[in-house]
């Protein structure tokens, strides 16, 4: 047997690679990740992790030379000094935006699982339910209960604190204690609940994946909020805090940085992909890897690539493109919308510690019989603070009075974003552009997609009802944002590879295979069907568990 | 008085500004990636800081060099447009000193200097968004604007103020969600 061969290989080592990684040797198979990028020690390599924020020389700002080397990333938060290096270059990796794509990427072990917002919600049979009643792209093959037991997997495992709410649309979970509203938050809250008990409109502490009790080699909380810097306490989920290292305990793990899959090997005789081709990013050699089963966990978009550039006499268009939807329908959550304002009173009250975590407002619209003038919803994400240093009142503006007031804190203030559910539009879509090359020579994604007519109006609600629920609540000087919504900024892709009952019209099956070679399995962002509007993470790692159970149970019966 | 007036006095003794440049007098210039800046343009900057956060009881931005962050921002973090602007409205902004009080910034009095900073401010009681009721050119405005934003960015995230004058803890290890403000509790 050559070394070169395991039972299974995975491909990308983030949210969902880590856990197909965990789930694979627990079960004892062997197993390689092929990660495209660097490898990233957990806590050794969290180089920023423990410095203070005057230890950073522009105080996590960013620089003229940042913005002309990260283009795309500079476009919303995520580009600062503090944790650069965690992001794609994007020199070396570029795409082609047929309209404009904001595509946040992290090359890296341990992928975007480092960098992410940790919101961890579950999904409802309404969420499943909803294209097959609507008539909108395919119905999802599984429902609810199909994914219920993978939930608590997943919960359990990676650490959901949370509260269970009972809020019908979003399932209480097996969660950690939850953490805890501030005063302002707790009296919005309140009155929120009481102002809306007929509406079915909650108001509740945010589900996140930061523990709050102690896990086997992790550490609760700290209230740092420094996670996208990678915590020294390993107290958010991520590869390396959480599934790489149990995956490494079994002993049956080899993991390969530098090692960018340009193709998936298809045998036409089996009808079965027999292992994945390797071009090595640093000596550009390339090799072969065998194994009995692939999954294909490289991130929506670039799981697509993987697939497309797969492409054989057979499947001309790629593995997995018989079906014609392969890199279509591709979704995000639209955001950029929602509302802020300020609370009076309280200035005897404040809070100690950062929370990393926020509220949330899970989805009330278009249920319970309700009809807007579009489908589907969004919910909201938020939080009421302080204003601390930095506020400036206009009657101390300058001088020593002013110096001593920059100490005292500031105005309370309450503020929510939506992210609303994205339709699967067949034209929303990625494709290989081999006109544009990347560092390495391979041919790069060209991204066409945008909103449209269904979003745009669900906007005007997300704006306007953030608005009058702040209001309700007593908040003053409500003021509305609502920016021109732009896919990719939810860093929420999802799409391209869509799980489907019909070989006709979908990517995948039931259990995440690939219809045309039924040992592939895509189970990350890529093969979701529609996109709700919950944070999706979670999800994903629920079907990685999943499709990983099936996978075996089939290696088994000797199906695969 | 300081060295620095000090210098400037002794040279009016020795001769006239117009025989002897003052850029001449302070030969220290400071070399930036982008841009070159004098000794008096560092002085006022740093002149300006310290009026907005002057040294008490407690240390001011001459203490802390805040002065340094200021030109390190202005030099990195800073569009060359936007460089060009801040220096056009540096050389507008010690006109305008000059127009008001025939003075140097240098020379005022502190005084004079808060009042002068303050027509780039807010009157008491407008509201936040209000703009400063000054004829100001747009690059004035800015100038003024860029140094004081910059001189509270670097105090609010200065060692001294995150240790000394609020309680920054790397690891707080705990979330007190209700925590009463005492009488002069700090953020």
């Amino acid at each position: 047997m050559s070394t070169n061969t395991y039972d299974a290989i995975v491909i990308g080592s983030g949210i969902s690679g880590g856990w197909a990684a965990k789930e694979l040797t627990e079960k004892g198979l062997k197993t390689i990740m092929l990660e495209r990028g660097r490898d990233i020690k957990h806590v050794k390599d969290y180089v920023n992790a423990n410095k203070a924020p005057w230890e950073f020389p522009h105080r996590g700002g960013r620089t003229v030379q940042m913005e002309k080397d990260y283009p795309v990333l500079k476009r919303d938060y995520p580009l600062n000094e503090t944790n650069l290096d965690y992001w794609v270059n994007e020199k070396e990796s570029p795409y082609v935006e047929i309209k404009r794509f904001d595509w946040f990427r992290g090359y890296h072990v341990g992928g975007r699982s480092l960098m992410w917002g940790r919101q961890s919600y579950r999904w409802h049979d309404v969420n499943f339910e909803e294209n097959a009643k609507q008539g909108i792209g395919v119905d999802w093959p599984i429902r609810y209960k199909d994914l219920e037991p993978w939930y608590s997997h997943a919960e359990k495992f990676a650490g959901i604190s949370g509260n269970r709410d009972g809020v019908p649309i979003l399932p209480d979970g097996d969660f950690m204690p939850p953490m805890e509203m501030n005063c302002v938050e707790k009296d919005v809250a309140a009155r929120f609940n009481a102002y809306y008990k007929d509406k079915d409109r909650h108001f509740i502490i945010g589900r996140t994946a930061n523990i709050t009790k102690p896990l086997p080699g992790r550490t609760n909380c700290q209230y740092r909020n420094k996670c996208w810097l990678g915590c020294p306490f390993g107290a958010y989920f991520s590869t390396q805090s959480s599934t790489l290292p149990a995956a490494m305990a079994t002993g049956n793990l080899t993991v390969r940085p530098w090692s960018i899959v340009t193709k998936i090997l298809y045998d036409k005789d089996t009808k079965k992909a027999k292992g994945v081709e390797v071009l090595d990013a640093q000596n550009n050699q390339t090799y072969e890897y065998y194994a009995k089963i692939v999954f294909v966990n490289a991130s929506t978009l670039n799981s697509a690539w993987v697939l497309m550039n797969s492409a054989t006499d057979i499947w001309p268009d790629g593995l997995g493109s018989s079906s014609g939807e392969l890199g279509h329908n591709l979704m995000d959550h639209h955001l950029g919308v929602g509302a802020g304002g300020r609370v009076e009173g309280y200035d005897d009250k404040y809070y100690f510690g950062r929370r990393a975590n926020g509220i949330y407002i899970p989805r009330y619209r278009n249920l319970n019989g309700e009809k807007r003038d579009y489908i589907r919803g969004f919910g909201y994400q938020g939080g009421a603070g302080r204003d601390e240093w930095g506020r400036s009142i206009p009657e101390l503006s300058i001088g020593g009075a002013f110096k001593d007031a920059l100490a005292e804190p500031g105005e309370w203030n309450i503020g929510m974003g939506g992210f609303g559910e994205t339709l699967p539009y067949h034209e929303n879509r990625c494709y290989l552009d081999k006109n544009v090359k990347d560092h390495w020579g391979l041919p790069v994604l060209a991204i066409d997609a945008t909103c449209k007519d269904n979003e745009m109006k669900m906007r005007k609600d997300m704006a306007e009802d953030a608005k009058e629920m702040l209001e309700a609540c007593g908040v003053k000087d409500v003021h509305v944002f609502n920016s021109e919504p732009v896919l990719g900024r939810g860093i929420h892709e999802m799409g391209t590879a869509r799980m489907g009952r019909d070989p006709k019209t979908s990517v995948l099956n039931e259990w995440n295979q690939v219809w045309d070679a039924k040992n592939v399995f895509v189970t990350d962002g890529a093969c979701m069907t529609s996109a709700a509007c919950q944070n999706p993470s979670l999800t994903y790692m629920a079907l990685t568990a999943r499709a990983a159970n099936h996978a075996v149970e089939e290696l088994k019966k000797g199906n695969i | 008085m300081d060295r620095r007036t000090a210098l400037k006095n002794l040279a009016l003794v020795i001769g006239s500004t117009a025989l002897l440049p003052r850029c001449t007098s302070h030969s220290s210039v400071a070399h930036f990636n982008s841009f070159d800046v004098t000794y008096d343009q560092q002085s006022l900057v740093l002149d300006m800081a310290e009026t907005i956060i002057p040294k008490t009881a407690t240390p001011g931005a001459t203490d802390l060099g805040l002065d340094k962050f200021i030109w390190l921002m202005l030099d990195d973090c800073t569009k060359t447009d936007d460089q060009k602007a801040f220096f056009k409205g540096m050389g507008e902004f010690s006109d305008l000193v000059k127009k008001t009080y025939n003075k140097d910034f240098a020379d005022c009095t502190k005084q004079e200097k808060m009042a002068l900073l303050s027509t780039f401010e807010k009157k008491p009681g407008d509201k936040k968004d209000a703009k400063p009721a000054n004829n100001y050119s747009k690059e004035l405005n800015g100038f003024f604007g860029t140094v004081k934003g910059l001189t509270v960015f670097g105090y609010t995230e200065s060692q001294y103020f995150m240790t000394k004058e609020i309680v920054y803890e790397l690891v707080p290890g705990r979330y007190n969600a209700m925590y009463p403000v005492k009488n002069n509790m700090k953020a």
